[in-house]
């Protein structure tokens, strides 16, 4: 029977176009569509690898007039020591302003042996930035005062950079180079990586250098963790406070917790649009389905009536019409599935293997279940099709 | 071989009520070559079809091959049609889609048998007709009396013991009719099948058995 339904709708190649290209173009827009909720779907179930519950971010414009490294260090050390002495702040870290969810990112490249890996996000903190963020330590160590008087410049990297540059190998104690090999910087530690831009987006490569006293004159950036009890009256006593111990600047106080959900946001949003679009043509899809399944019956009426006078039963011709609507479906599955494998191939989008084949895979299955929903009941339309009234109107 | 009984056939509307079989009763013998004539409505091809089983009489019994088939479920009825019937259309009903051999193969699918076992008995019944030449073809490319011995070698193909043939001549010219009705006679001479026949044609009736004429549904001969 296979072998017959395949030769039939094969002869009728033609007449079938038009539902072959539907289901083609509807498969390549499931497609993209799957391709992107999966890319999501498997960021979102990542662990942050921060804790940003109850930290907080303040931006600040530097009103000092002297660019001496010195009088930045003792005045911002002032800084520092006022906001720590607050009961509710539990640590501090002065930061360039790429911190997470924040929508500011600063790349570069490192080297090693030779392999060349860009764009690496760029972080610049301070010795207590791990604490206030909570981020883990694979292996190695975080920077600590020592780094700031030895000779060598140490980097701590990701755990995505560390898979990219060493594969399993030890990392730590390894030299990169940077800017042309004309840097050299030693890895002291790995830290788990911290999807910063959103829990839907990959972390990416990273690496975090120590901020020297010299930073101080255009850094703009203090992460603080504060206590469960520090709650808007506190923070209105510390802006005040901010405002008196940093005259003349601009401060502004930001919670992550706001910030990682505004920074979802731009994903989301983006993603309903494009799922009520999609949905929207999948609608418009089935019932352009049904329409020519339809069509077809009523076309093929004489044949429905033969095949019962021949021996078909009711199930047997519905069988049949359901059974030709997935193996049409086949075909333009076989021919979407090519150019959809070009992707995972040809490593479009840098998007990894795994996103495209789940896609694919999801795709397909719900193409079927699209046919089959669209074609079962104008396969019993058809079953119900009384054999001798179809063989008079022949 | 078939026994009908008191046979009627009421097609109702909201409004009309029309009696198409009034009261039929015919029994044919195993082997006969039956011919049923009567003017346009008066309920010949009805009369066929209950006898296919493509239709439900209102009212009487029906007796096939010795088994009564009034109380058959779809499936019982569908696979009763597929071995012990074989039918002939005055309009061929060919699949034109599909190859010659390819619509003589249409009754075995609905059985079991491999594929190469229905090609053997699909290439038998073509070379019966004298069509072994032609089935690579498609019914489009073939003369109506070519299509007609293509639905013939798709009639016996099952090897069925009753062959159904409604104005089997009908859209063919003297010279394609005779021809057809020379294989059903064949087919019933040799082969011994029952065979059952609507016609227009007093010519095609008389070389029949028996003759069986028809007026407003009811039997008059």
């Amino acid at each position: 029977m296979f072998k017959h339904l395949f030769k039939l709708i094969w002869n009728k190649r033609k007449q079938n176009f038009l539902f072959l290209s539907e289901i083609l173009v509807s498969f390549m827009v499931i497609f993209a569509v799957f391709s992107l909720l999966v890319f999501y779907y498997l960021n979102y179930i990542k662990p942050n690898g921060i804790e940003y519950e109850k930290v907080w971010s303040i931006q600040y414009s530097n009103p000092l007039k002297t660019s001496n490294v010195d009088s930045l260090e003792t005045f911002y050390e002032n800084v520092r020591r006022t906001i720590k002495a607050l009961p509710q702040v539990q640590e501090l870290s002065f930061s360039v302003s790429n911190y997470p969810y924040s929508n500011s990112h600063s790349t570069t490249g490192f080297t090693y042996k030779g392999k060349e890996l860009s764009p690496i996000d760029n972080y610049m903190i301070e010795d207590d930035y791990h604490k206030v963020l909570g981020m883990r330590l694979l292996s190695g160590r975080w920077f600590n005062k020592e780094d700031k008087i030895g000779k060598k410049r140490n980097v701590v990297i990701n755990s995505t950079l560390k898979q990219a540059m060493f594969g399993d190998a030890e990392a730590v104690g390894a030299v990169v180079g940077a800017d042309n090999e004309k840097e050299t910087w030693k890895v002291i530690g790995v830290v788990a990586d911290v999807k910063a831009s959103g829990d839907f987006l990959p972390a990416g490569k990273g690496f975090y250098k120590r901020l020297d006293s010299g930073a101080f004159g255009w850094i703009g950036t203090i992460l603080i963790k504060v206590s469960p009890d520090a709650d808007a009256a506190f923070e209105s006593r510390l802006h005040k406070l901010l405002a008196r111990t940093i005259q003349n600047s601009n401060l502004e106080i930001q919670h992550l917790e706001d910030m990682r959900d505004s920074t979802n946001e731009d994903t989301i949003i983006p993603m309903i649009i494009c799922i009520t679009v999609a949905g929207f043509l999948i609608i418009n899809v089935a019932l352009g389905l049904f329409g020519v399944l339809w069509y077809n019956i009523s076309q093929r009426r004489g044949e429905i009536g033969l095949r019962r006078a021949l021996g078909a039963t009711g199930s047997s011709v519905s069988f049949q019409l359901v059974s030709e609507s997935l193996m049409l479906a086949t075909l333009s599955i076989i021919v979407g599935s090519f150019f959809a494998l070009q992707f995972p191939l040809l490593n479009v989008f840098n998007v990894p293997t795994a996103v495209y084949i789940i896609a694919l895979l999801l795709s397909i299955a719900f193409i079927y279940l699209l046919v089959i929903f669209c074609s079962l009941y104008p396969g019993k339309q058809a079953a119900a099709i009384h054999p001798a009234i179809a063989l008079h109107e022949e | 071989m078939i026994r009908l009984q008191n046979i009627e056939k009421v097609y109702r509307t909201d409004t009309v009520e029309t009696l198409a079989i009034n009261g039929i009763s015919l029994d044919i013998a195993k082997g006969e070559f039956l011919s049923i004539m009567g003017p346009s409505g008066c309920g010949k091809s009805t009369l066929l079809n209950i006898m296919g089983l493509l239709d439900e009489p209102s009212k009487g019994s029906i007796k096939i091959a010795d088994q009564d088939i009034t109380r058959f479920s779809d499936q019982q009825l569908a696979k009763f049609r597929n071995q012990k019937l074989g039918f002939i259309f005055q309009s061929y009903h060919l699949i034109n889609d599909l190859q010659v051999l390819d619509n003589v193969e249409l009754p075995l699918l609905y059985r079991a048998g491999s594929a190469k076992e229905r090609r053997e008995l699909a290439t038998e019944a073509l070379a019966k007709v004298g069509l072994s030449n032609r089935i690579k073809h498609f019914p489009t490319q073939l003369s109506g009396g070519q299509r007609q011995r293509v639905a013939i070698a798709r009639a016996i193909v099952g090897r069925p013991q009753i062959i159904l043939a409604d104005e089997p001549t009908g859209n063919l010219d003297s010279a394609m009719g005779n021809e057809i009705m020379d294989i059903l006679i064949n087919l019933n001479k040799n082969d011994g099948t029952t065979i059952v026949m609507v016609t227009h044609d007093e010519n095609m009736a008389h070389k029949t058995h028996r003759l069986v004429r028809l007026f407003d549904g009811s039997q008059v001969q």
